[in-house]
């Protein structure tokens, strides 16, 4: 029910969008216009840093330095591609790549790596330069399953500090936890494999560094088809940068897939403090209300504007309730299930 | 030396004069527990707990079947007081209960049933509200002790609008604004979008709390009815939630079926 309704006040708020210059989210979704100038990323973020006077790290009570708070995810595109990309649609601006090293900004795959990345790209129907032949897979994200590090890109957390742990709360691509112990206990036994892995955290310093195991290799770093599988590990770096932005990298090894070890680093502002991203949701405010006269109806229920007691609360917003009529589209235009890839031995 | 004596003289007179106040056969009450107190000062419930019962199959009585253990029911009186139409449903339901059960879908499961969900779920109190991560689906839910009210509805969640606050050492959250799609169990017993669930977290031991939910809709009830059962926490070394991404195991499950059913 709905469904066309949805569709077509989509495509006039994607249209005003685009001639008011400006991007625009309905539903979670941003849409920008062709004219959006290239979104910085990694290579920004690495200058702007290399120039940051030391910051010394407030400590919670037991003494490690404290993240408590909401933060945003990297913005931008929500990782749709993390390497660097030009416009490719109202979805996907131009963007500089995620991954700070290798320099070039490119996933190391293995030929036979890159061949199955290429595969997958050429039938994501998306419309995108260079596709080609049958659909091969959807993003697993489509369908409302979550990895790391994605999640780490794409919504906000909250993250809790507690002896012991450290505890991220996502609320934008539906409401779920993920839970770092930080006691030095030993990895869950490697025959299990779970979509967010097995976490385990220690601090070298004024960093929150978390070992990553036991992923079962069903997602995807993007709505790409970029990859990896059960084998692969990652290493997580959470450091405080200044007090409203954390320096967020990640290096991710895996043999089998890649020819050498690779690093996405990407900042994560304080929900609030980033000038750009307000002003992207004023803009976003006004058309929440173009799209209710319209008759669209988002997930979210409308808050009340003017001085509201729940603005810091965070509301129930599903993720794969809702999702199930996007579900079955995928699977009757052919788009096949993902189930990991086997690479040669 | 002398002190001592005094001490067990003086303690035997007083054990002597309160004797025949206990009754023969009866036992003196246990102190009532009391629980620690957080940094400011609440009953601390943090941990990883977990309900050790049938409820999640029924929560009623009821005889074993095929992969299912017999249980006593966790219904306050032993049954659910339906009205006469609602319990046509609930037998329908039960009739049905492989296709029609919401868990089936892998849905968020609703409060109360979330709680005794198979699988553990851990406590973490924030300064203004208190956090529940739940092992399945990593499921959370924020219950608001900020003084806020519940939010003017009609909004229909999966999970409700949970608001807290504590009366002495329970934690007592009133919980509404649900949809009409989720069950208590999976024998079919369900409710109306007017459900009002109140719960009460109290601890009894440092590692039990017990666990009430006074359920009300007029809708669907003669009356409120309550459930209570303990929760007992997880002892082992270096527990933790694992993962339980149910919508992930169902969609693999199904997405290669011809026949399947749910892509409807």
């Amino acid at each position: 029910m709905g469904h066309r309704i949805v569709a077509a006040v989509t495509t006039l708020i994607v249209m005003l969008a685009l001639w008011a210059g400006l991007p625009v989210r309905v539903s979670g979704q941003a849409f920008w216009p062709k004219s959006t100038p290239k979104i910085p990323m990694s290579p920004t973020w690495v200058a702007q840093k290399a120039k940051l006077p030391p910051f010394t790290p407030p400590r919670t009570p037991d003494g490690v330095p404290n993240f408590q708070g909401i933060w945003d995810g990297a913005g931008g595109d929500g990782a749709a591609d993390i390497e660097d990309h030009e416009w490719l649609d109202a979805t996907t601006p131009s963007q500089e790549t995620f991954i700070s090293d290798p320099a070039d900004g490119k996933i190391p795959y293995t030929p036979w790596a890159m061949a199955k990345h290429q595969e997958i790209r050429k039938g994501l129907g998306r419309g995108w330069p260079g596709e080609v032949g049958p659909r091969t897979h959807g993003a697993p994200r489509s369908l409302c399953l979550n990895t790391i590090p994605r999640i780490n890109v794409d919504g906000n957390q909250e993250i809790i500090q507690r002896p012991g742990y450290v505890i991220m709360i996502s609320s934008e691509v539906g409401n779920f936890h993920r839970i770092i112990p930080t006691d030095g206990r030993p990895p869950v036994g490697p025959n299990a494999k779970f979509w967010f892995g097995s976490s385990r955290g220690h601090w070298e310093g004024d960093t929150l560094v978390v070992e990553i195991a036991n992923l079962n290799g069903r997602g995807w770093f993007d709505t790409a088809g970029n990859f990896f599988t059960e084998n692969t590990k990652m290493v997580e770096r959470w450091r405080l940068a200044d007090a409203d932005t954390i320096d967020y990298s990640v290096t991710i090894e895996d043999p089998t897939i890649y020819t050498r070890p690779w690093t996405m680093n990407f900042p994560k502002r304080r929900q609030g403090t980033d000038t750009r991203r307000l002003r992207a949701a004023a803009f976003a405010a006004v058309s929440a209300e173009e799209r209710a006269r319209a008759g669209f109806v988002d997930n979210a229920p409308a808050r009340p504007r003017t001085v509201d007691p729940y603005a810091k609360e965070v509301w129930e917003e599903p993720c794969f309730e809702g999702n199930h009529e996007n579900t079955i589209t995928q699977r009757e235009s052919g788009f096949k299930w993902y189930p990991g890839v086997t690479p040669p031995k | 030396m002398k002190r001592y004596l005094v001490g067990l003289v003086m303690g035997l007179a007083v054990a002597f004069a309160f004797t025949p106040m206990i009754g023969a056969g009866q036992t003196p009450a246990p102190a009532p527990y009391a629980a620690p107190r957080t940094p400011d000062g609440h009953p601390d419930l943090q941990g990883i707990w977990q309900a050790v019962n049938t409820a999640a199959e029924d929560l009623e009585a009821h005889n074993g079947r095929l992969g299912v253990p017999a249980g006593p029911g966790v219904v306050e009186g032993g049954v659910i007081p339906y009205k006469p139409e609602a319990l046509a449903k609930k037998k329908e339901n039960f009739e049905k209960r492989d296709t029609l059960d919401p868990e089936r879908q892998c849905l968020l499961p609703g409060v109360p049933r979330i709680t005794y969900e198979p699988g553990p779920f851990q406590i973490v109190q924030q300064g203004d509200k208190v956090l529940m991560m739940y092992e399945y689906r990593n499921a959370i839910r924020y219950i608001y002790m900020n003084g806020n009210p519940h939010p003017k509805g009609p909004i229909d969640w999966w999970m409700g609008d949970s608001r807290g606050r504590w009366e002495g050492d329970t934690l007592v959250v009133d919980v509404v604004h649900f949809n009409d799609q989720t069950w208590f169990d999976r024998s079919g017993n369900f409710h109306s979008e007017d459900l009002h669930v109140v719960e009460r977290y109290t601890p009894t031991s440092a590692h039990h709390m017990q666990y009430e939910a006074t359920i009300e809709d007029a809708k669907t009830f003669t009356r409120p009815w309550k459930i209570s059962m303990p929760l007992y926490r997880r002892q082992e070394k270096d527990v933790e939630l694992l993962e339980y991404a149910c919508p992930a195991y169902l969609l693999e499950r199904e997405w290669a079926n011809p026949t399947s059913t749910y892509f409807k």
